[in-house]
This record gives C-alpha cells, structure tokens and sequence, in this order.
C-alpha cells in the first residue's frame, strides 16, 4: 500500500486550538483514497530522521510551549530548510508559523531566532486579533479561526498566502494572511484549517503523492459536509 | 447616602426589567452598580458576618457550589450564592445588591460564589474572601482568556490581593503551583484523589493541556493519570511535585450512570460518601467540597448528608421524562468535559440517540476548533445515532464524518429536539449535549413541554 509520512512538530507543546484536526484531516483523506498515512511525532530533545518524511505539520502554543521549542527546533533548522527547497509540503500554523520565519520578539523582549523558511518577523502586542477570518489564496476562499497577538510583516520577496477578505491575517493592518515559500505554507488559520478548506488539504496531499510515488491526480471526494461548515463559519463574528 | 442611593436605583432597573420580561436583571444591577458605585460590592461583602468564598477554575464551578451551599446550610449557614451563568464581577455584584435592604444590610450570614477564572483577580480584590477554592484549570474558550499560563497568573494576582485560605486541586499542577501566592504557607489546604482506577491507555487521544513544570518548564513525569492533566506528577528535575493532600479520595466503593460511592481519607480518618452524580469529574468537585466543609468546621456527619442529597446543578447531568422517554441533558463546554461525557454516559452504549447543539456565541466561546481535541473516535464503535443542531451543526457534523460517525444536520434546535423523540425507542433515554447557550435555549424548549424549569439568565 502507497503510504505517506507526517511529521508532526511538537505534539505536546504546540496543540492548542484543535490544530489535532489538521493531522486527523490528512489522514482520513488518504486513507478515504486507499493510501495510509503513519504520523510520526517530532519531540524536544528528540532524534528525529527527516529523510522518510513527506508532509511535515506544525501547529500552535502557549508561549510556554515556543519558548520550549524554539531552541530544539533551531537545531534542526538547516534539515528543515533543505526540506521546504526540496518542495516538501508543509503547513504550520501560528506559533510555528512564527518560528518558521526569522524571528520572533516576544512582548517581554525575548528574542526567538526562527528557521529562515519565511522571510518574516514577528513582534508580540499587547492586543489580540481574534474572530473568523476569510482569505483569498491561490487554493481558493479559505476560511479559519485566528486568535494570535504576534504582529508578523513580510519581507518584500516574501509572498502572502493570500489576500484578507475579513479579519486581520499577519497583522493588524489587515491586508494579507500567512506565507508561502514552495510548498512550505505558514498561517495563522485555526478552525482547524484543513477540514473546512479540502482544497488546500488535497493540494497538500497531492504535492507528496505526486513526489514520491507520481501519483498526478486524486479521487474526488464528496465535501459538501466541509463546504457547508465553511460557508456558515465564513458568515460568523 | 451614594451607596442609598446606588442600591435605590439599582434595585428600581431589576425590577423594570422584571416587568418588561427581560429576566430578572440578571447582570443589570451589578453594571448600573460598577459606573454608580464601585465600592458597593466591597461594602456589601463586609456586611455578611462569616464573610465571602469564592470558588473558582474551569469545569465544575456550579455543582462545587451547589455542595458547599448544603453542606454550609446543614451547619445553620443562611447562604447568599450567585446563580450559574452570573459569574462575572457584575454577577456577583447583582446577587449582593439583590439580596440586601436599602440600607444596605444582607439577609445572609455568609457569601458564596463561583467566580469566572478570567475574573477571580477583579472580584477576589473587591470581596476580600476568607476562602478561595480552585477546582482545575482546562482550556476553554481560549479566545476569550488568552492562555492557560496567563491565566493562572492572573488567579495568582486575585489571591494574592487577599488573606484567604486556599483549597487548591493537588493532582492539577497548574492549580497546585497557585500555592505560592497566598499569604502565608499554613493557609494552602490540598484534595486530590489517591485511588481510582487510572485512565486506561488508548483513551489517552486528548491532548495534555498543561504538562509542563511550573517552576522550570520541563516535561512533568505523571505516574498516574485520571483524566487530562489530572494525575500524579513530578518535575524531572526536582522543581515541582504533587504535594501531599489533607482531604483525600482513597477508594471508589462503586459507581453507576447515576451514583458515586467513594471512601475519603479527612486527615487520616475514612470515611464513605454518596454522591448523586456520576463520573470521574463530579468525584474531585465533591472532593473540593468536603475539603472546603473541612476545613470551615462542618461536622463529616453533616458533609456526608450534603453530599449525599444534593440534586445536579442546572445543565450537569439533569433528566427530564417526556412520554415515556427520558432525556438526559449534559451540558459540554470544553475538550475535557466533553470527553468525560462521552466516557461516562455514551461509550459503552449500542447505539445511543444523541442531540448535539453546538453555539458559538459569546459565552460558548466564538471559536469552535475545540470540538477536533475531542476524540469522537472513541465513540464509533457504539455506533450512534446522532442529530446536529445549532448555530455550528456543520462543524459538529464534520467533525463526526472524520470521527467516521455519520449524523443528520438540522440547524434548528427544536426540529432537532422533534427528530431525537423520534428516533429514542418507547421506555428508552436519549442524550442531548449542548454548549451553553444552547443549554439554556433547550431548556426553555423543554419547560415549555415538561415540567422542567425554564432558567432565565
């Protein structure tokens, strides 16, 4: 059987706000297409061998929790790096996301070096953008949860994962929402992200297939489920 | 004469609202209060001879001080709590304000109330309390509190305002490590649970809310866990361990979907309790109560008899008879008491009938990704019937398709209701889960066809 393997980035420190659901997401969407899916869970201070991996996720946390993360992640930044220039596809969100560009100043002034993948840095203020947001990305509208007080700009080479329809998105001028490098996405979407936007988890998906076995197309799948929540969470505060 | 003169006032908008059909007043008092007179509610407080307890933390807020209010009623207390739903400072605020003459003297020998998390620093400040009791911290409705870590900071800053003696979960690290800012050491009382069957391994899908050292940050050690975070633990590195609990849960004797029967260890006496309310999470909420009852002097003799004759608090575990069908009613707010819920009540049933209402308004918390750190897989096999309603029935029904649970949308609660006393075969019990505001909507919905109270709020 055709099999892919997730990486999933710190499982215990950065698992807030139902991001689970994104990894559930893959899963089933590979499994629903006769594929299996085996999660591999990359923990502090733990060996980990990136060579097998296909997707590698990333979700948020406390600030506890980046706090934590933020060296042992360092330390595999360069393995990372090569990965994302490769084309691995990779989603990480918020807190990750955060780490995953240059770096992120906390609102104590703690300096956070990231990993480089995004040309972005990330300030903490003391307000919170928090509600539903909708963006208009190159995988279509996609809808989400953000609820983050990091003020990320991007670079000027750096491009956008799309553009904000409603909500805030990287910051609080709220023009543009999360990253794109390759196929290397950052993001501050919660909801989770995956189940409510199919078409950027079957892209995902479609990405690794398509790299490790040429796979270059997928059964359909009847989503009108994750469609009718997306179009009810889009018309939500 | 300001304070006269507040109370007048406030008294006269309860009572329009009353008339005009709003409820009554609820939280108005309490707001009119805040911009008239801000020391009303320290003043008010002072006036209850035995003074103020506060009892604050995640899940289990209403039914510990539905408990505490018995036992302290059974020792010759007249009680003075909020009601469930009011618990921020302007609820607080409205219970004093309704229950005290225009001279601003209170028909009550002492104050009890449960007191939001988010608002314990406010409320702990002006009431001064000689008791605070902190059940558990979970994560729930992040959106609004920001993070579990902040949030146990900002409990520390309540109690630290105040000379109070503290009941604090021993088996919660987060809520253990709040030891640090009372007063002195000998106020810090302790419950925990030493005996109960651990959580067995597999169902072990939730995600840990807070499993790191309060001291030092590294990964705690947990030699048992019961649920959550909830457990026995020990940092790595010798910063932090579970301290030793006064008032102690050593062995459950029996329970059933309805009953608890369970032996505690009060400084080392034993003694055996009854509590009408099942699972592991009403087991700690007694516990906090008999710690509290404890340490306030109320014999064992009499906290036995409270503990055992206290009904639900409204919306935890509540059953109502509609023909001859029963409906059971368990209100899910969060990650953890939902998957208690479904542990407790719907996991080892052949195919149950269940109504699940999910909001998303402002006091269920606007963000509803908590439904994915619930692990609905667990419930696949019992195969369910399951009906979807509320505002956020489409998030319900795709988190079940992942869970590979199919389940029928029906955005309306009261067609939802029709569907599920359809479906519940004639003699049997079907289960309604609602999240806040949708409790209290079902509720109306339901006195409307029952006996059943409609709480207002």
């Amino acid at each position: 059987m055709k099999s892919i393997v997730i990486a999933h980035l710190y499982p215990r420190e950065m698992n807030i706000y139902g991001d689970l659901g994104n990894i559930i997401t893959l899963r089933k969407r590979l499994e629903w297409r006769g594929y299996a899916a085996e999660v591999r869970a990359v923990e502090v201070g733990k060996p980990f061998d990136f060579s097998e991996v296909d997707i590698v996720f990333g979700g948020g946390g406390q600030d506890s929790g980046q706090l934590l993360v933020g060296a042992d992640l360092a330390e595999r930044g360069e393995e990372l790096r090569r990965l994302a220039a490769e084309g691995v596809p990779m989603l990480v969100i918020c807190g990750l996301y955060q780490l995953f560009g240059r770096a992120f100043m906390t609102l104590e002034g703690q300096n956070i070096p990231g990993i480089d993948v995004f040309r972005t840095t990330t300030t903490g203020s003391p307000t919170r953008m928090i509600g539903n947001i909708v963006i208009e990305s190159s995988f279509g509208r996609l809808v989400g949860f953000e609820n983050h007080s990091g003020q990320t700009r991007l670079e000027p080479e750096q491009s956008p994962l799309g553009k904000v329809k409603r909500g805030f998105g990287n910051n609080s001028a709220g023009k543009f929402e999360g990253a794109v490098s390759n196929n290397a996405i950052g993001c501050y979407l919660h909801g989770p992200v995956l189940p409510k936007n199919p078409e950027l988890a079957d892209a995902m998906i479609l990405t690794a297939l398509n790299r490790k076995y040429g796979v270059t197309e997928l059964a359909s799948l009847d989503d009108s489920a994750e469609l009718a929540a997306a179009e009810v969470a889009a018309r939500r505060p | 004469m300001r304070q006269t003169l507040t109370l007048a006032i406030t008294k006269i908008a309860a009572g329009t609202s009353r008339m005009l059909g709003r409820g009554g007043g609820g939280a108005l008092p309490g707001l009119i209060a805040e911009k008239l007179d801000p020391t009303l509610g320290t003043n008010l407080a002072a006036q209850l001879p035995h003074g103020v307890i506060l009892i604050t933390g995640t899940n289990g807020k209403t039914t510990t001080t539905k408990l505490i209010a018995a036992e302290l009623e059974a020792h010759g207390e007249k009680v003075l709590t909020n009601r469930s739903g009011s618990n921020l400072r302007r609820g607080v605020v409205s219970s004093l304000i309704d229950a005290s003459n225009m001279g601003g003297e209170i028909d009550a020998t002492i104050g009890l109330f449960e007191v939001d998390e988010a608002w314990l620093r406010i409320v702990a400040a002006e009431l001064q309390p000689r008791r605070i009791v902190v059940l558990n911290l979970f994560r729930d409705q992040l959106d609004r509190y920001g993070e579990l870590d902040t949030l146990a900071k900002l409990i520390g800053e309540g109690i630290a305002a105040t000379q109070a003696e503290l009941y604090l979960n021993a088996d919660d690290p987060l809520v253990a490590s709040l030891a640090k800012y009372a007063a002195r050491p000998e106020l810090v009382n302790y419950f925990g649970v030493e005996g109960l069957p651990a959580q067995t391994a597999g169902h072990q899908v939730s995600p840990i809310d807070s499993d790191h050292c309060p001291i030092c940050s590294a990964e705690l050690n947990f030699s048992r866990v019961f649920y959550g975070h909830i457990g026995h633990y020990r940092c790595p590195r010798g910063d932090f361990s579970r301290p030793q609990p006064e008032v102690s849960l050593t062995h459950v004797n029996e329970t059933s979907a309805e009953t608890s029967k369970f032996t505690v260890a009060i400084s080392g006496k034993r003694q055996d309790f009854e509590l009408g309310l099942p699972g592991t999470y009403n087991l700690y909420n007694a516990l906090a109560a008999i710690s509290l009852g404890y340490g306030y002097g109320v014999s064992v003799a009499n906290l036995e008899q409270a503990i055992r004759t206290t009904d639900a608090a409204f919306g935890r575990v509540e059953s109502v008879a509609i023909g001859n069908k029963t409906l059971l009613l368990l209100l899910i707010k969060n990650p953890t008491g939902f998957t208690q819920v479904i542990e407790t009540f719907l996991a080892a049933k052949t195919r149950p009938n269940i109504l699940m209402i999910i909001n998303d308004n402002l006091a269920d918390g606007r963000d509803v990704s908590w439904l994915w750190d619930v692990p609905l897989e667990i419930l696949a096999a019992s195969r369910p019937q399951v009906i979807c309603s509320g505002i956020r029935a489409t998030d319900m029904a795709l988190r079940l398709k992942y869970a590979e649970i199919d389940s029928l949308c029906v955005e309306d609660p009261s067609s939802g209701l029709n569907r599920l006393l359809d479906a519940i075969p004639d003699g049997e019990t079907g289960y309604i889960l609602p999240t806040y505001t949708a409790m209290v909507a079902i509720r109306r919905e339901l006195s409307l066809r029952t006996s059943m109270p409609e709480v207002k709020i």
